[in-house]
């Protein structure tokens, strides 16, 4: 099994126009996914998570969003250098997405098995029949119960879960290398989000794809991520495994983070709130974007951006804070 | 603990300004609409000769230094009668909409808000209602009780509350499952309080747009029934009834048809340019920038 | 042990969805059957569970924003259900409501002085100028500016606005709040500035709390006891770090190892739970609980198990609980 990842992202920054001006929403983002891995993506809302995905994906809307700077790695090609036909072809294919709203992620009018025999109808050259017959095995492979007879049922007629998990029927289709999920479970109750959890854990350790998990909840990170990157106001402020992430965070902001969250499993504890909010796109201060809200803060982080880099023996532990990480060889500028 | 940095409120005249150069087609439809009703009701000041002024020498003459539109076939001024006449068709049109505005809006008020079989009984008068065109309204009611004003207004108020009635149920039943209002009633608030200082404000926009597009539609009606010679009597000057004197000698005196043509043609282009305008300038997605 | 300040028992409501012009009945949703519960003075009482276990409607039948059609609802001791329309206004100022959706729970045509002066004015508590003052005063209470009351909703954040709309819950001066959600659709960070603010509030002002929520880590947080709900039933009730650490019905069991834990050792137990949660338009026989518990067996399907408190504190309706004891205290 080779070991090169299965994508690659690089400096990647998209801006959005706002009242006339740019301003980026993703700012330098790189990191890199292993086949097989779970990379979770985890920021508040704002911080650039989604845009991310649409970035690499090619989805950013062009009315007032573009794509700046950056490569994003797969099959060997540059993504951002790709025309769309050339991008069409690979995504559903190569490159899948799924998303968090099944109330309108698949076409109303549309029998859901027609949806998922669509996508390999236009990726590969299976006959309809095949096709049909290849949609079916999919629709029982994520569990929906008697896909037979609800093959031409339409979405309205599923719950919410079931809904969902025809959408990552229709990602899987073609056996992509790589699974974008936007926050796929944070509409659905608790206890069907352990189902889709655990269905997609399932699938990615039968066909060795890498998935980037979108989500803000710190408790799903935890329960299936392999690496975490924590984002802020457009930067990725942390990088690490998930093990190293909760058991000594690094940035202020993702330390700041797991002591503000109530936990089921211990006794009520104080939380301690973060002060204040995240800055507004259009008014982005200079130098470190959390100083404002952060307790560590010196005069350099309001002067300077720190870069993303490991402090001296964390490995491959990488943070972007001067107070925290300094000026520590190598890593990720 | 936490500081609201919102910068602070430009003033009126800029925010006028700004407001005009983001919506061209609105500003301009209401420029025309303000243009025609100033001048209609300075028409006592702006006309040069008393409208039922006839002057037999001076018939059917074409635009000159002393009647900048001519004469009609009474020798009376037609400038001066378009003036007067527009005081007619606005009398007419705005009472009318303003009095559907108010019967319509609160039924549809009503009944989106109280629900049940009000709200079935009350939608299916107002189907009833729709199903009579403006046109045969105005003739009913006109052939029945009579061609004065206020029959004239009465005839398109009729046509007008179903449209009103419906434009005002359906924002009330979206706008009657928002919190704010459930919040209302947990707080004790009177049904009427609610719907009048709750629902109301929430559902005026999509009103205003339908007044200014139905203001056109009641000058057309007006102007409509005057042609056929149910509208005012003459020898009152009205746009319609101009028309239709002007239609006797349309081959050798067209002037005549012509300019009061081209007086509702501006009216009612300047209220539709204001409606679309204002149905824009309203999009809920817009607004919040 | 203070006195009960609610006490609701045998509380049901069945919604009837009706078609067509004539409104012929075509369904029966089973919203609330006979829940029962009480909330102490200077109590958070939780009410946990997923979608359509009947969570928000409790919360407002108890405010009669929902008319419930059976049971008792009582507030130091009078009958809620019984008040007529003008001591209903006046219990109204007892017990108030503070919504989930920051975006929809302000009338955004009205300024935020308007709406927080607007229930004391209606209510006669006080000149203009007093009432100005209770609104500035309550707007440092949730921690806003006071130059908010000149400002439209528009011009604030979502967690801004949840504090504005607490601050209009208590304007009356309430003793029970009913909080539906009231932090699920805040980020992380802002969740629990708000849950320190209502903390704040709870101590300082006595309040109690009927605090509705999915997320089983809030109400651990904030509730001191806790009521399970499925598809309209209380499936399992009382203190919360009991209820949690130790569950006794197996739908607390699935819900709680469902719940994700910002731990990686303790990763979310992958559920061999299957199946849906059942529609309340034709909930299963019996147990409503019964096709997807591990643990169904005949009378499950048949029979819907009876209330037992198996301890003082605690109580479950589960056939593997019969009687009162048969849990090791």
């Amino acid at each position: 099994m080779s070991k090169a990842p299965a994508l690659v992202v690089e400096g990647l920054t998209t801006e959005f126009r706002i009242g006339g001006a740019w301003y980026p929403a993703v700012r330098n983002v790189s990191f890199s996914l292993a086949r097989n891995e779970t990379l979770a993506l985890v920021g508040e809302s704002g911080c650039g998570k989604s845009i991310t995905a649409l970035s690499i994906i090619g989805l950013v809307p062009k009315a007032n969003g573009r794509v700046t700077s950056g490569r994003v790695l797969l099959d060997g090609r540059d993504l951002l250098r790709l025309d769309e036909a050339a991008m069409e072809k690979i995504r559903g294919n190569r490159i899948a997405m799924i998303f968090q709203e099944p109330m309108t992620s698949l076409n109303p009018v549309l029998p859901v098995g027609f949806q998922v025999a669509e996508a390999l109808r236009y990726h590969t050259d299976l006959s309809p029949k095949a096709a049909r017959e290849r949609a079916l095995q999919l629709l029982q492979h994520v569990k929906i119960p008697s896909a037979a007879r609800r093959f031409d049922d339409f979405p309205h007629q599923f719950s919410g879960g079931m809904r969902q998990r025809v959408m990552i029927a229709m990602a899987l289709a073609c056996g992509p290398a790589v699974m974008l999920a936007d926050e796929p479970t944070t509409a659905l109750d608790v206890t069907i989000q352990a189902q889709v959890l655990a269905l997609l854990a399932e699938l990615k350790s039968e066909t060795g794809m890498a998935m980037i998990f979108i989500t803000h909840n710190l408790g799903v990170v935890a329960s299936i991520a392999d690496r975490v990157a924590v984002m802020y106001a457009g930067d990725i402020v942390e990088l690490a495994t998930v093990e190293e992430l909760f058991a000594a965070p690094l940035h202020p902001y993702t330390e700041a983070l797991l002591y503000s969250i109530p936990r089921v499993d211990r006794d009520a504890v104080d939380l301690k709130p973060i002060p204040g909010q995240v800055p507004p796109i259009t008014a982005m201060p200079a130098g470190c974007r959390y100083a404002a809200r952060c307790p560590y803060k010196m005069a350099r982080c309001e002067r300077e951006v720190p870069p993303l880099v490991a402090p001296a023996g964390a490995g491959g532990h990488l943070g972007r804070c001067w107070v925290r990480a300094g000026d520590g060889a190598g890593g990720h500028a | 603990m936490t500081a609201v940095m919102t910068a602070p409120r430009p003033g009126f005249w800029i925010r006028l300004r700004t407001t005009i150069l983001r919506h061209k087609i609105a500003s301009l439809g209401a420029a025309l609409v303000a243009l025609v009703a100033l001048a209609a009701m300075l028409a006592p000041w702006l006309s040069p000769h008393d409208p039922l002024e006839q002057n037999v020498v001076l018939r059917l003459m074409g635009p000159s230094a002393d009647n900048p539109l001519g004469t009609d076939s009474f020798g009376r001024d037609i400038l001066s009668r378009i003036l007067w006449g527009g005081r007619v068709s606005l009398l007419v049109s705005t009472s009318a909409v303003g009095l559907a505005i108010v019967i319509g809006g609160a039924l549809g008020l009503l009944a989106g808000y109280i629900g049940g079989a009000f709200d079935r009984v009350t939608m299916a008068a107002m189907d009833v209602l729709l199903s009579f065109p403006t046109l045969v309204m105005g003739l009913l009611v006109v052939a029945m009780l009579g061609p004065t004003v206020a029959n004239l207004i009465l005839a398109i108020t009729l046509t007008a509350i179903a449209p009103f009635a419906r434009i005002a149920r359906a924002p009330t039943l979206a706008v009657k499952e928002r919190d704010f209002v459930e919040a209302g009633r947990a707080l004790g608030f009177s049904n009427l309080r609610i719907m009048g200082i709750h629902i109301l404000p929430n559902i005026v926009d999509e009103i205003l747009v339908m007044a200014s597009l139905w203001l056109a539609t009641a000058i057309r009606t007006e102007a409509s029934l005057s042609f056929i010679g149910l509208g005012v009597r003459p020898p009152t000057a009205t746009w319609g009834g101009m028309i239709r004197e002007g239609f006797e000698n349309i081959l050798d005196s067209p002037w005549l048809a012509i300019f009061p043509s081209l007086a509702i043609l501006v009216i009612m282009l300047g209220l539709n340019m204001l409606g679309d305008g204002l149905r824009d300038a309203t999009d809920p997605r817009l607004r919040h920038e | 042990m203070s006195e009960a300040l609610l006490e609701v028992e045998g509380l049901s409501k069945t919604f009837i969805a009706r078609h067509g012009f004539l409104g012929t009945a075509a369904g029966h949703v089973r919203a609330l059957s006979g829940i029962s519960f009480s909330v102490r003075k200077g109590e958070a009482f939780g009410l946990v569970g997923e979608s359509g276990c009947g969570k928000s409607t409790a919360g407002r039948a108890i405010l009669r924003l929902i008319e419930p059609d059976t049971g008792h609802i009582r507030f130091k001791g009078e009958d809620v259900r019984a008040a007529g329309a003008r001591r209903l206004r006046q219990l109204r100022r007892a017990i108030q409501i503070v919504f989930q959706d920051p975006y929809s729970s302000l009338n955004p045509r009205r300024t935020i002085g308007q709406t927080l002066s607007e229930p004391m004015a209606v209510h006669g508590l006080g000149s203009a100028a007093e009432i100005a003052a209770a609104v500035r005063a309550v707007l440092a209470e949730v921690g806003m500016p006071s130059d908010a009351a000149q400002k439209y909703p528009h011009e604030f954040s979502g967690g801004q606005r949840q504090r504005i709309g607490i601050a209009r819950a208590l304007v009356l001066q309430p003793e029970l709040i009913v909080a539906d959600e009231p932090v699920s659709a805040l980020d992380v960070s802002i969740q629990a500035q708000i849950l320190v603010l209502l903390r704040g509030l709870q101590e300082r002002r006595h309040l109690s709390f009927i605090f509705i929520s999915h997320d089983l880590g809030v109400v651990r947080h904030f509730c001191s006891a806790v009521a399970v709900m499925y598809l309209g039933h209380i499936v399992e009730r009382g203190p919360v770090p009991a209820i949690f650490d130790e569950p006794l019905h197996p739908y607390t069991r699935v819900l709680r190892s469902a719940s994700p834990v910002p731990d990686p050792k303790a990763k979310v137990i992958m559920a061999k739970l299957e199946g849906e949660i059942a529609s309340a338009l034709s909930p299963p026989s019996g147990c409503h609980f019964h096709p997807r518990c591990p643990h169904a067996t005949e009378v499950c399907r048949r029979v819907y198990p009876e209330w037992v408190q198996v301890t003082p504190e605690r109580g479950v309706a589960c056939h593997l609980y019969p009687a009162a004891g048969s849990v090791p205290a």
